[in-house]
């Protein structure tokens, strides 16, 4: 194989297609400029590995026909597909995901907004958290909420507590008091199998998490690992390290005896850089922001019984406070042990029953040693959560999935003199939920319908109906979208409401993806969104009762519109997205407004774009680049003479990362180094909203450059793999 | 317009494998059985309607032979002219005429072979399906087949999906 004989004539082409974008999105025309130049030479390397594809095809011919083909035995058939071998970019886009349908589906059929990000991707990226990841998807953003946690954003809407539900291996993550999961250095990325995302409404599946999205993350198993896998990751900045962390991982499958056990622990740091509070009184992160996961995962199955058990042990430190930054750090923990039995009873070809039972304890902002500064919190909750699932298939085009969920949450609170809103130490609620969806695929379009009900003893019902129509037209696809779905107050959303009355908030969700398969190697998508959300659960300091408080208020929402492309073959793989929000005709509420902009929301920037590539320098080099381009952002900063806090629009800012990655002569042992943030701008965590009566967060700093280095061992047990 | 080399004449979705379909047909012919009188001579397959299945078709009875038989191939203008063919492929832009076909053979002994997914259900023997994973399967009409004086044999079945 030659990497010699380098036509010019790809690259030609790629800046060709970087010219439509060009005219598509003229806000772009800067940022690409940008990118142009710093991605410019790598686009040769494709090019003259793009030549190793044909020779590839070739070599695949010539085995089907050197083969005796014909004589193939009659079990043999049974491999045969319909279509020719796929495409790197084809095994991708015709993967089947089950995160929007239960059913699975294909990507481009599966009825929701969908991104599908695979251990590949995740592995060459570098990446050192979630947040890495999860920032490369169209309409994902961060943002602080409080202590020092970063929270999600989704489609320009604040999403921390309760609005984006975060499974892992099927388990909800977000811990139960208030909804929220906390990112950075948080989560095992290295044992990611794949992450399936809907970035809209999944109520009428998951129920009260999944209002704005969906992260659905998919472990390595047994028969994925086979074996015993470590790994670890040092990052340092110029000051100090930020992260040090390692991973093990190890399982098999036996026939129908699989197991798989995984685990994570490390030491790390939000940031190394000064943080300035609202107060301009300033402490710097360095030794002040800990992010030290621990982290277990254990599963097992024998045919279609299965059991599963996480601990997940967040450890962290906080001196940035709530508004004025604190005396001393304080200890923050985030503790939460799941635990799931399941038994997928395969009536017949067409009937399963699934009946599952789940178990998660949770002790999240856990402060065990507060004091007048920052107060202690020391409670716990639980859920106890039965479901059964009946899907039954009576012909290959028709799904209807049909089923019922019970939990019960149970919430102490150890804090001498504490009390839940009862007066009580205890507090306990339960909620029922009927579900449904029927699909029926016809030649013309795939029609999905669905609807969840659910019933809680406090704070009422909640009913989201959806209705999708998708279809694949060989090249082209499309989506058309309609869904309701709707938040749950979380335990202290229900403890803290005014007057004690709060309502789940409810929101409207009309999508419309449109696709094309430019080629074998490359595709483009577009989809518009428009979301309404009615009566949100807002957050607000009780001057007066010096408390927390949640209200509903009256409106909010966003619209806007997000594009993809992708390309990919044995080179590599080049991927571009970007996303834009608006607010303009929605209404707005004071915490999340941004007063002197009608089309902004606080945090989150109406225009992001991200670039992510990988280049196979040599069938074991590769070289990665990624980077994402922020429009401005709206940040309250600093407060002004009369402590009235004083808005400030950010400049946009650009983050590069590259990474190096090498399979090493020494079998399944993989070392990779790279910077991220190369160009050092120092992103910060701005929080996304804002009340009357107190002044709010100032923005987090992040990482500045980091420095990353990674190494990684796999061991196959060897023998045959079943 | 772009001019990129992806959006040459190769530019278009995943292709269908229509190797693997002749395969499929292939097997068809080696655990179907037909009545005595037409288990001599050359075996006749009849494509009808547009189909890249033919130019596989024809490799393979250029490189195969059935049970010592002679393979041919005929691109069929009508249905009528379907005289002396053992199996009858009706390609997807003919699907429409599957009831007609369904007639005009009846109690023939002819193997009629649908390219399109849901053909089985309205009166050919057999015809292709995928599913959502790709993998190439097929549907199979026991009724249409016995009533062709046709018979199948139990390990092609354990493979297919019967329709009624």
């Amino acid at each position: 194989m030659s990497y010699t004989n380098i036509s010019f004539y790809p690259l030609k082409s790629r800046f060709l297609i970087f010219k439509d974008f060009y005219l598509i999105f003229p806000f772009m025309c800067q940022v690409f400029k940008r990118f142009i130049l710093v991605f410019a030479l790598c686009f040769i390397a494709p090019a003259a590995f793009s030549q190793t594809d044909t020779l590839k095809v070739v070599a695949d011919t010539t085995q089907k026909d050197s083969l005796n083909y014909y004589d193939m035995s009659l079990e043999q058939l049974l491999n045969l597909k319909g279509h020719d071998l796929p495409t790197e970019l084809e095994k991708l886009i015709n993967s089947l995901i089950s995160v929007a349908s239960k059913k699975p589906l294909n990507v481009r059929e599966s009825p929701s907004i969908v991104s599908l990000i695979t251990a590949d991707e995740i592995k060459a990226s570098g990446a050192r958290d979630l947040i890495d990841v999860l920032r490369m998807v169209p309409g994902v953003d961060f943002g602080v909420d409080v202590l020092g946690v970063v929270g999600i954003g989704m489609r320009g809407n604040w999403a921390h507590e309760g609005k984006v539900l975060v499974l892992l291996d099927g388990q909800e993550m977000n811990e139960i008091l208030f909804g929220s999961t906390q990112f950075g250095n948080h989560f095992a990325i290295d044992q990611i199998k794949k992450i399936e995302i809907i970035r809209g409404p999944g109520s009428a599946i998951y129920g009260g998490y999944a209002e704005y999205g969906v992260v659905n993350i998919i472990t390595k198993q047994g028969e994925d690992i086979n074996g015993v896998a470590i790994s670890g990751i040092y990052g340092t900045t110029q000051k100090d390290y930020m992260r040090r962390n390692i991973n093990f991982s190890a399982g098999k499958k036996i026939n129908d005896f699989e197991w798989s056990i995984s685990g994570m622990a490390g030491q790390g740091q939000r940031s190394d850089q000064n943080y300035k509070d609202i107060y301009d009184s300033t402490v710097n992160l360095k030794g002040n922001s800990a992010l030290n996961p621990s982290y277990v995962n254990f599963g097992t199955s024998y045919k279609g019984l299965s059991f599963r058990g996480i601990g997940d042990f967040f450890h962290t430190t906080t001196i940035d406070g709530n508004s004025a930054k604190l005396a001393h750090p304080f200890e923050q923990n985030f503790n939460s042990m799941f635990f799931e039995v399941k038994y997928i009873w395969k009536v017949n070809s067409k009937l399963s029953i699934t009946p599952k039972l789940n178990y998660k304890n949770q002790a999240p902002w856990e402060t065990p040693a507060g004091d007048s500064t920052n107060a202690s919190y020391l409670k716990t909750a639980t859920r106890s959560t039965a479901n059964i699932t009946a899907s039954y298939s009576p012909t290959r085009k028709i799904n209807i999935v049909a089923g019922g969920e019970m939990y019960r949450d149970l919430a102490f609170d150890y804090l001498a003199g504490d009390t839940f809103y009862n007066g009580k130490t205890s507090v306990s609620f339960h909620n029922f939920a009927f579900f449904t969806q029927g699909l029926v695929k016809t030649r013309l379009v795939n029609i999905i319908l669905g609807a969840r009900y659910d019933k809680h003893n406090v704070y009422g019902d909640a009913f989201v109906p959806r209705v999708g129509l998708t279809k694949k037209y060989n090249r082209f696809h499309f989506k058309a979208l309609y869904s309701n779905s709707f938040r749950a107050p979380a335990i202290e959303n229900i403890n803290y409401s005014v007057n004690n009355i709060i309502a789940p908030e409810k929101t409207q969700v009309a999508e419309l993806e449109l696709g094309y398969q430019i080629t074998h190697k490359s595709i483009f998508t577009v989809n518009f969104f428009d979301i309404t959300t009615k009566h949100p659960i807002v957050y607000f300091f009780d001057a007066n009762a010096q408390t927390d408080a949640y209200q509903n208020e009256k409106s909010t929402g966003t619209k806007g519109i997000e594009a993809e492309y992708k390309i990919r073959g044995k080179w590599g793989f080049v991927g571009i997205n970007y996303s834009f929000y608006t607010t303009q005709g929605k209404d707005r509420i004071s915490a999340y407004r941004v007063t002197n902009d009608s089309s902004s929301l606080l945090g989150f920037a109406n225009h992001k774009l991200n670039i992510s590539s990988s280049f196979n320098i040599t069938k074991d080099l590769s070289l990665n680049l990624t980077g994402t381009y922020y429009g401005a952002r709206y940040a309250y900063t600093s407060v002004d003479t009369a402590f009235v806090p004083v808005l400030k629009k950010t400049d946009p800012i650009m983050l590069l990362n590259i990474f190096v990655k090498y399979n090493t002569p020494v079998k399944g042992l993989t070392i990779g180094i790279g910077v991220f943030d190369l160009l050092n701008s120092k992103f910060t965590f701005i929080q996304p909203y804002s009340n009357a009566s107190t002044p709010g967060h100032a923005p987090l700093p992040a990482p500045p450059r980091e420095f990353v280095f990674r190494l990684s061992y796999d061991l196959h047990f060897t023998g045959k793999k079943n | 317009m772009l001019v990129a080399r992806g959006f040459t004449s190769t530019c278009k979705a995943q292709d269908v494998d229509y190797k693997a379909y002749t395969l499929f047909v292939y097997n068809f012919m080696k655990y179907v059985e037909w009545p005595e009188a037409q288990s001599k001579g050359d075996f006749v397959i009849g494509v009808y309607g547009d189909s890249p299945i033919l130019k596989e078709l024809q490799t393979l009875a250029g490189s195969k032979k059935l049970k010592g038989r002679t393979i041919v191939i005929k691109l069929l203008a009508k249905p009528e002219d379907c005289a002396g063919c053992q199996l009858f492929y009706i390609a997807s832009s003919k699907s429409s005429a599957v009831k007609l076909l369904k007639e005009q053979m009846k109690d023939k002994p002819v193997l009629i072979v649908g390219e399109r997914e849901g053909l089985a259900k309205k009166g050919a023997a057999l015809s292709f399906v995928t599913d959502d994973d790709d993998a190439l399967k097929f549907d199979i009409n026991k009724k249409e087949i016995e009533q062709h004086q046709l018979k199948i044999s139990s390990s092609l079945i354990a493979l297919g999906t019967v329709v009624n």
